[in-house]
């Protein structure tokens, strides 16, 4: 029974993400086929979910080099509100005003990189408190009103612009993604990080210049979350509180793909892969019922059930490893003060801590009750 | 044997089996341990040693076969039971958490003294220091576990599972390369430890690649090979030579042979240290010399253990190191001295060298990602081929498999790993800390064998151990640290395990040194090979021993 188990693997570990979107495509293509399977629903959920999926782009990066960034929500708001300050009330033009919206990020991810690498703070708390302080310099800039959005055409047509049906910003996503993976996977930088994030202690030990990289994610993240205030502003409007509520689906997003394609690595299709899945079920829920709380209901509980399906398929799966498990270490070879998932922003994300209680899994072969 | 018929055997396994994927780590294993009996299980490195201990400690589950401690049927891949029904574990790493007390760690198996409830201080460390001074042990149990040496840290491990637990008795005491990083003192109270442990009917697995300590020690030897049973003996129908024989299959060629060419004088010096202070060495002064293996011994807080970090730039020092050319060597920058042709590898693999969650050929390709950029784009071909060439040239098992995380290869090859890591980037001087730990017979000659070539490549390579066969096996030269300093320097002729162990003692006879004494003092019964008392267990004093 064992051994039929291990041959009818089908990847549900690694595919997880995918069998599941084909279930809510199966399941509300059923429940309401007329409003479902249609071209229209492929658009409008391509690009809804725009903005969420490149902010959580914007935190894959930091995380691989096990650093969060949590003040990825306040920037991209900032930024909303800035650029279209800018061009409503200065009456600038478009592109410098982009291109200031977009140095603010960059310049709130290196004074993150600063604070965490040279100050030593925490990721977590340097962070969060860079989240606070930029929700406050928001409110400065926009003396607590929301702006005019810009009239120009060409700012509305930057997102909605339509290409094959799609809004030009599901392609800004597709591009991004692009060379979010390009640099994570193909590039010495990428491999840099991952090292980093995997063992701090052994990466700057093999000659990896552990602060730069962590500094560099961090700048990364700030420009991709200025970016995804821009294209907010320009879709949406510049609303002053939609950063913050996209924070935790950004994370949700970067966690529940770090069990799918490349299991036990944050990674950027996977990512992409969940913002997807995720808003493909959000969407067919809303075709069916429109009560309010679904939303936050659907998203949360298919966080857990996710992930956790995922740790429990690993668990399994230990045996069978094919390349790439390492979401569970074994206490034994490996002990558990490197590998543990440690306290968020430890250095130490080896794996990107699925699980929690590093102590309680090294107990197991102690033995105990 | 020690068990009688009418006896229940401590351990039962039958037809055991475990196949990761498509490789094969057990085939139907048997082994019976009596009560009272201490078993040695013994094979190369991925022979499935580490793979059995896990399926009894319940964290893997077989494929196939049975498992009965005390008679009783072990519900498999169920920790919990493992413990009830008597069975303890020393694991290869330990399995201590790092970051929590003594007192937790001891704590984490069998519960917390407590009252109506809550945790109680008092109790808790009373029990604690207890457990600790069972295995000879006086360290502070609030002492943050991370801040202990590797020696301590065994200790601490072993006392945790000796710890009495009314609940359920220690039937089966296992215990995983206990050995492989422990100093010869500490390796003597643990045979007195086992003995005691075993007298009171304990049955003992005990994995170990130093075969020495079987002679000393266990009464039947199983050996496993490719993961399937070779040999099922009694000690006593063996000898040395037999007992390779059976664990390697082959005949093998020391690397000292080869060694024995090498200049005794190095050429010029390829790395000098100058006055070089902090984190126990107290202006240590050294020349290493081109094309030439130089030693490094000394006991614990010597500096022996700090003082190739140090230069590395891994520990913070002042002082000076200079290159070859002359080039002045920034402290705390391992990424400059790399550039320099300088490799390290450090003494503690899982923390300081392997990153467990990249493949291995990710590890091995991170000492130096250059060759393999073009374009500013990472060329996947090239990189797997180097890294297959340097699991053959290592032997690395499983073969081929080099896109596996390094954390699913065992202990031994993960530290073949480390040394392709490093090999490949062909250093002018490679600096290694305790480099052969973990690794079986057979490996450690082929890897004094790959540091021998790239001597006579012309690198200078610097060996810190605790071993001091190793040393007088491959070094040309040994540097003897005392009180933080080069106290003695033994070259060509003069190197020999004895003369090394007694340069070492030499210091640690002054009565005002604040190495522990106990330490220092040789033990008459104790094995030739490894009078090597360093890395002691630091804040162990005399009297608390028993
Ligand atoms: N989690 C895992 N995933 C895949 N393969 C594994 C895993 N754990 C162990 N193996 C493989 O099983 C085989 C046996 O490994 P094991 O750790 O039992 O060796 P060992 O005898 O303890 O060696 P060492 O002396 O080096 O510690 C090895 O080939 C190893 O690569
Ligand atoms: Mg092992």
């Amino acid at each position: 029974m064992r051994i039929s188990g291990k041959r009818l693997n089908f990847g549900f570990d690694r595919f997880s993400g995918l069998y599941l979107w084909g279930l809510f495509i199966l399941i509300f293509g059923i429940w309401e086929p007329r409003l479902f399977l249609t071209l229209g629903t492929v658009h409008s959920i391509a690009s809804e979910q725009a903005v969420a999926a490149l902010l959580g782009l914007a935190v894959v990066v930091p995380l691989a080099t096990g650093a969060f960034d949590l003040s990825i929500g306040a920037t991209a708001n900032l930024s909303a509100v800035l650029v279209a300050l800018l061009q409503s009330q200065q009456h600038w033009s478009m592109w410098p005003a982009i291109a200031v919206a977009l140095l603010i990020g960059v310049i709130i991810g290196a004074v993150n990189g600063f604070i965490i690498v040279r100050l030593q703070v925490n990721a977590f708390i340097a962070t969060l408190g860079m989240a606070t302080i930029v929700g406050a310099v928001e409110t400065i800039v926009s003396g607590n009103s929301q702006p005019q959005p810009p009239t120009s055409s060409a700012w509305a047509r930057l997102t909605q612009y339509q290409i094959f049906g799609f809004q030009a910003l599901f392609f800004y996503v597709i591009i991004i993604a692009l060379i979010s993976w390009w640099f994570l996977e193909r590039t010495p930088a990428g491999r840099y990080m991952y090292a980093t994030g995997g063992n701090g202690v052994a990466a700057r030990l093999s000659g990896v210049r552990v602060g730069g990289w962590t500094w560099l994610s961090l700048i990364f993240s700030g420009t991709v979350a200025g970016l995804a205030g821009v294209l907010f502003s320009s879709q949406s409007g510049p609303s002053l509180t939609f950063g913050p509520a996209l924070l935790l689906p950004a994370y949700a997003a970067a966690f529940l793909g770090s069990t799918q394609l490349r299991p036990g690595r944050f990674n950027v299709w996977g990512t992409v892969l969940a913002v997807y899945v995720l808003a493909t079920g959000v969407f067919g829920v809303q075709l069916i019922t429109s009560v309010q709380w679904l939303n936050d209901m659907f998203n949360g509980v298919a966080l857990i059930v996710a992930v956790s399906f995922a740790v429990w398929r690993q668990r399994r799966a230990r045996a069978d490893v094919t390349p790439a498990q390492p979401v569970e270490s074994s206490p034994a070879e490996s002990g558990p003060g490197a590998a543990g998932g440690g306290p968020p922003g430890s250095a130490n994300g080896q794996s990107p801590g699925l699980r929690s209680s590093p102590a309680g899994d090294s107990a197991a072969p102690g033995g105990g009750p | 044997m020690t068990a009688p018929a009418d006896t229940t055997p401590a351990l039962a396994v039958t037809g055991l089996s475990k196949r990761f994927g498509a490789s094969v780590a057990l085939q139907d294993v048997d082994l019976a341990i009596g009560p009272g009996e201490v078993h040695a299980v013994l094979g190369e490195n991925g022979s499935g040693k580490s793979t059995l201990i896990k399926i009894l400690s319940g964290f893997h589950r077989p494929d196939a076969g049975t498992v009965a401690v005390s008679g009783q049927p072990l519900p498999l891949g169920h920790p919990a039971s493992s413990y009830r029904l008597g069975a303890r574990f020393v694991h290869q790493d330990l399995g201590l958490v790092d970051s929590i007390p003594v007192l937790d760690n001891l704590a984490i198996g069998a519960g917390f003294a407590t009252r109506l409830g809550t945790i109680s201080a008092r109790r808790s460390s009373e029990r604690a220091r207890a457990d600790l001074a069972r295995v000879g042990l006086a360290v502070d149990p609030g002492a943050s576990v991370g801040s202990l040496s590797p020696a301590t840290r065994t200790g601490v491990a072993i006392a945790r599972a000796l710890r009495e637990d009314p609940g359920s008795p220690v039937r089966l005491l296992v215990l995983d390369e206990p050995t492989a990083t422990l100093p010869a003192t500490e390796v003597d109270r643990l045979m007195d430890i086992i003995r005691r442990v075993s007298a009171a009917g304990v049955g003992v697995l005990y994995v170990t690649h130093r075969l020495d300590e079987i002679f000393t020690i266990a009464g039947n030897v199983t050996v496993l090979r490719d993961g399937r049973e070779v040999a099922a003996v009694p000690t006593s129908s063996l000898d040395h030579r037999r007992l390779v024989d059976l664990l390697v299959g082959e005949e093998l060629t020391a690397a000292h042979h080869v060694a024995e060419t090498l200049p005794a004088e190095g050429e010029r010096p390829a790395l000098s240290l100058r006055g070089i202070t902090g984190a126990s060495l107290d202006g240590f002064s050294a020349d290493f010399g081109a094309g030439q293996i130089t030693g490094i011994a000394g006991i614990t807080g010597s500096g022996r253990e700090t003082v190739l970090g140090a230069a590395f730039g891994a520990i913070d020092r002042t002082g000076e190191v200079l290159t070859a050319g002359g080039v002045r060597l920034a402290p705390s920058r391992p990424d400059l001295a790399m550039r320099h042709g300088l490799a390290y590898l450090p003494a503690d693999r899982v923390r300081n060298a392997a990153i467990l969650s990249l493949s291995a050929r990710e590890n091995i390709s991170l000492s130096s990602l250059r060759p393999f950029r073009r374009f500013g784009t990472m060329r996947g071909r090239p990189e797997r081929r180097i890294a297959l060439t340097w699991f053959q040239r290592l032997s690395v098992r499983p073969p081929d498999l080099v896109d596996l995380p390094l954390e699913s290869f065992s202990g031994g090859n993960q530290q073949k790993i480390m040394f392709a890591k490093w090999l490949r980037r062909e250093p002018v001087v490679f600096l290694l800390d305790e480099p052969t730990q973990g690794v079986d017979v057979g490996a450690k000659a082929v890897l004094h064998r790959q540091l021998v070539q790239a001597a006579a490549g012309g690198a200078a390579i610097v060996i810190s151990s605790s071993d001091v066969d190793e040393l007088a096996a491959i070094c040309q030269r040994v540097i003897v640290c005392r009180d933080g300093r080069a106290a003695a320097d033994l070259r060509g002729g003069e190197v020999s395990a004895r003369a090394i162990s007694r340069e070492c003692l030499l210091g640690s006879a002054s009565p005002n040194h604040g190495v522990s004494s106990t330490t220092g003092v040789p033990r008459p019964g104790a094995s030739p090979g490894r009078v090597f008392p360093d890395q002691g267990f630091p804040d162990q004093e005399g009297p608390a021993d028993k």
